[in-house]
């Protein structure tokens, strides 16, 4: 087993102590223990970045050097990072629990996924001829970036369901953290969507073929786009807004996992 | 994109005409949903059912009835069919319609700016006042990074990132442009592909799927070499075809064509896009050696053949190739097996005909292609996302400063982003706070 396996193994049972802190937190309610979560937070992005890095130098050392972003499991561990990320971001605004609880959850689900199934091969691979680019970095990045953002959106939108009170925040709180995810969210997103178009220009000889991960990313972009004018031109607020945020998770969901298993296309690096 | 409500609470005029109501509600926002909403839902239609493929495919996928509600709908070329694209056509119409109401009172500047009256300021959410004697020079150092927007002797008004206004105007006419560059591109341009072994010049493209038409170039690519590597574990590494561009009998260029490296001459781009091989087969017959391709024909004296059929292993023999020749006028068919000593051998007509060897040749698959449209959409991109910046990123707020006897009355306010203006007012008002004491 290579040594980021190792690191990125620590970094898994990190978030799964993240997961309990929270829990103690909601078992005894001290503030104290907020700090702590932070504290904890910051530490496990630290060693995700070292996971991340190690991983990358591995790669040189095996002759096929690239940014660990280029197939499934690549992905699965890059996505936490990220979420982790946008958490540590949008500090000043997650003072409540429950928000951080549910992202460390999903993120934990991610790290679990990808060190335990055995359908994601784990190992370096080689860059096929289509990958070798340098839009590879920017353009799993944004896209990354904005998935990141929608999680902590759904998070808002699916707590704003639930009405327990001295769990969930208030309700005016999820819903201005849920519309300021997605303002982070949906220019990374475009910007993913544009990266994307320019190299598959660049490689496939068209910026846009309506591949089904480009369809999918675009049903998606509409969906934020819809939330966005609903919100700030039609006025919606509350849960019709949280309903938004949860349909446009789930095309997320289907963007980045969907496509790869149920749709095949271009796109098929993934899988 | 400001805060303000549409109220819903204004009551039509009972003389408005139905074409009146009909222009109202294109350029309406509720429009502009139901239009995003139809072209996801085409779209996910699209990447369900399968596209552009033949007709035996869907009759094995589907009944004959669904196959027909598919081709009457064009489900099986979603995003070019009809419907499709007067769905896009009435979302630009619908787009350019709300961008342009909602930006003709900021283009026609009906807005003036003053400060307003001692009350008016009083009565805002944000205000202070301040016994200082602080000069201009004090004021524009405390209120750094703002414009001063109006100035008189009663005092003064500053703004922030009035940019901000034109984000939604800037998003919005670049998704125009991003439609106009696809336009231009469906219209202008062109999607080929051309196939080429070592050696081949071409100065012609396939266009289309099912029945190519050869569409000219205006010029001819000459392939010098393409080489195919692969890694360790058998993944392709790198595809290279180092390509001649010819034109009027001149070598123009010579470039070496990658996957993600295209070449482009004349707005046209060349792509690495696929590769693969046809066999060649080596014969020697009756003591002279020929080199045959697939479906190639020899005929010399009273031979006629011709390799019809290769298979890289028979039954563990090693490759062999079928060949078809004529006997006595007679159509025939034989194996030829190259490592088999019994079948390698044979006479056609008299003469001994051996099957020497059989040679890979690759060949390079490159698409080409011509988009004039290419840097409208680029341009729109990047407008798009500067739009997305100033838009979420920038807010537009006001300051005003009223002298009053000596004081200043100072009050603010922000269209959005409301909390982090009470920050920034709150330092504003300990700077005036500062020069008072």
């Amino acid at each position: 087993m290579a040594f980021h396996h190792k690191i990125l193994g620590i970094v898994t049972f990190l978030y799964l102590f993240l997961f309990l802190i929270h829990i103690l937190y909601f078992a005894v309610k001290k503030e104290k223990i907020i700090a702590f979560i932070w504290l904890v937070l910051y530490g496990t992005l630290g060693l995700h970045t070292v996971g991340l890095v190690l991983r990358w130098v591995e790669s040189y050392q095996l002759g096929i050097g690239h940014a660990p972003l280029s197939n499934f499991y690549e992905s699965l561990v890059f996505y936490p990072w990220c979420i982790s990320l946008i958490l540590v971001v949008m500090k000043q605004r997650l003072k409540y629990p429950a928000i951080t609880l549910c992202c460390t959850l999903i993120s934990l689900f991610l790290m679990g996924y990808a060190s335990i199934s055995p359908s994601v091969d784990k190992n370096i691979q080689p860059l096929v001829p289509a990958l070798q680019s340098n839009w590879l970095h920017i353009h799993v990045f944004t896209c990354f970036l904005a998935y990141a953002s929608f999680v902590v959106s759904f998070v808002c939108g699916l707590l704003y369901m639930f009405t327990w009170k001295s769990v969930v925040p208030p309700r005016e709180t999820l819903d201005e953290i849920n519309y300021r995810s997605v303002i982070v969210g949906f220019p990374m997103l475009s910007a993913g969507i544009f990266t994307g178009a320019v190299w598959a220009h660049y490689a496939w000889g068209s910026y846009w073929s309506w591949d089904p991960k480009e369809t999918w990313s675009l049903i998606t972009w509409i969906v934020y786009a819809v939330f966005l004018h609903a919100r700030l031109v039609r006025g919606w607020k509350g849960k019709k807004i949280a309903i938004l945020s949860i349909i446009g998770f789930a095309s997320v969901i289907f963007t980045y996992f969907g496509v790869n298993f149920v749709l095949s296309g271009l796109h098929s690096y993934a899988t | 994109m400001s805060a303000t409500k549409n109220k819903p609470t204004e009551v039509t005029p009972p003389e408005k005409s139905l074409f009146k109501s009909l222009q109202d509600f294109c350029a309406s926002i509720k429009f502009a949903i139901i239009l995003l909403v139809c072209i996801a839902l085409g779209s996910i239609l699209g990447t369900v059912i399968r596209q552009g493929a033949g007709q035996d495919e869907y009759l094995s996928l589907y009944s004959e009835s669904t196959y027909r509600v598919i081709t009457l709908l064009d489900l099986n070329d979603v995003y070019h069919s009809p419907w499709f694209i007067a769905l896009l056509f009435l979302f630009a119409i619908n787009l350019t319609l709300c961008t342009l109401n909602r930006f003709m009172p900021i283009f026609r500047g009906d807005k003036k700016v003053f400060v307003p009256e001692e009350s008016a300021l009083a009565s805002m959410s944000m205000n202070f006042r301040a016994d200082t004697n602080a000069d201009d020079a004090n004021l524009s150092a405390m209120l750094k990074g703002y414009q001063c927007t109006y100035s008189g002797a009663e005092g003064k008004v500053f703004q922030k990132g009035a940019l901000s206004k034109y984000g939604v105007l800037l998003i919005h006419t670049s998704i125009m442009l991003i439609l106009i560059g696809g336009f231009v591109g469906l219209v202008a341009g062109f999607k080929g592909f051309m196939v080429l072994q070592k050696g081949d010049t071409k100065s012609t493209i396939a266009i289309g799927g099912e029945r190519p038409r050869e569409k000219p170039l205006g010029f001819s690519l000459k392939c010098k070499e393409f080489q195919v590597s692969f890694y360790p574990n058998g993944a392709p590494k790198d595809y290279v075809s180092t390509v001649e561009v010819i034109e009027g009998g001149q070598t123009i260029l010579e470039k070496q064509i990658r996957v993600n490296e295209p070449l482009s001459y004349k707005g046209i781009h060349i792509y690495q896009a696929s590769y693969g091989s046809t066999p060649s087969f080596s014969f020697t017959i009756g003591g002279e050696h020929v080199t045959l391709k697939e479906k190639e024909t020899y005929r010399k004296e009273n031979i006629v053949m011709m390799p019809i059929r290769f298979e890289q292993n028979i039954h563990n023999f090693g490759p062999g190739v079928m060949v078809a020749y004529l006997d006595q006028g007679e159509p025939r068919t034989v194996w030829f097996l190259k490592n088999v000593e019994r079948f390698n051998e044979k006479s056609i007509q008299g003469i001994p005909v051996r099957f020497e060897d059989v040679q890979e040749n690759l060949f390079t698959g490159l698409s080409v292609s011509k988009d004039p449209g290419i840097w409208i959409v680029w341009a729109g991109f990047a407008f798009i996302l500067l739009g997305l910046y100033i838009n979420f990123f920038l807010y537009h707020r006001r300051i005003y400063v009223r002298k009053i006897a000596g004081m200043y009355l100072v009050a603010g306010v922000a269209m959005k982003n409301k909390e982090a203006f009470k920050k920034e007012f709150y330092e504003l008002r300990r700077k005036f706070d500062g020069i008072s004491s």
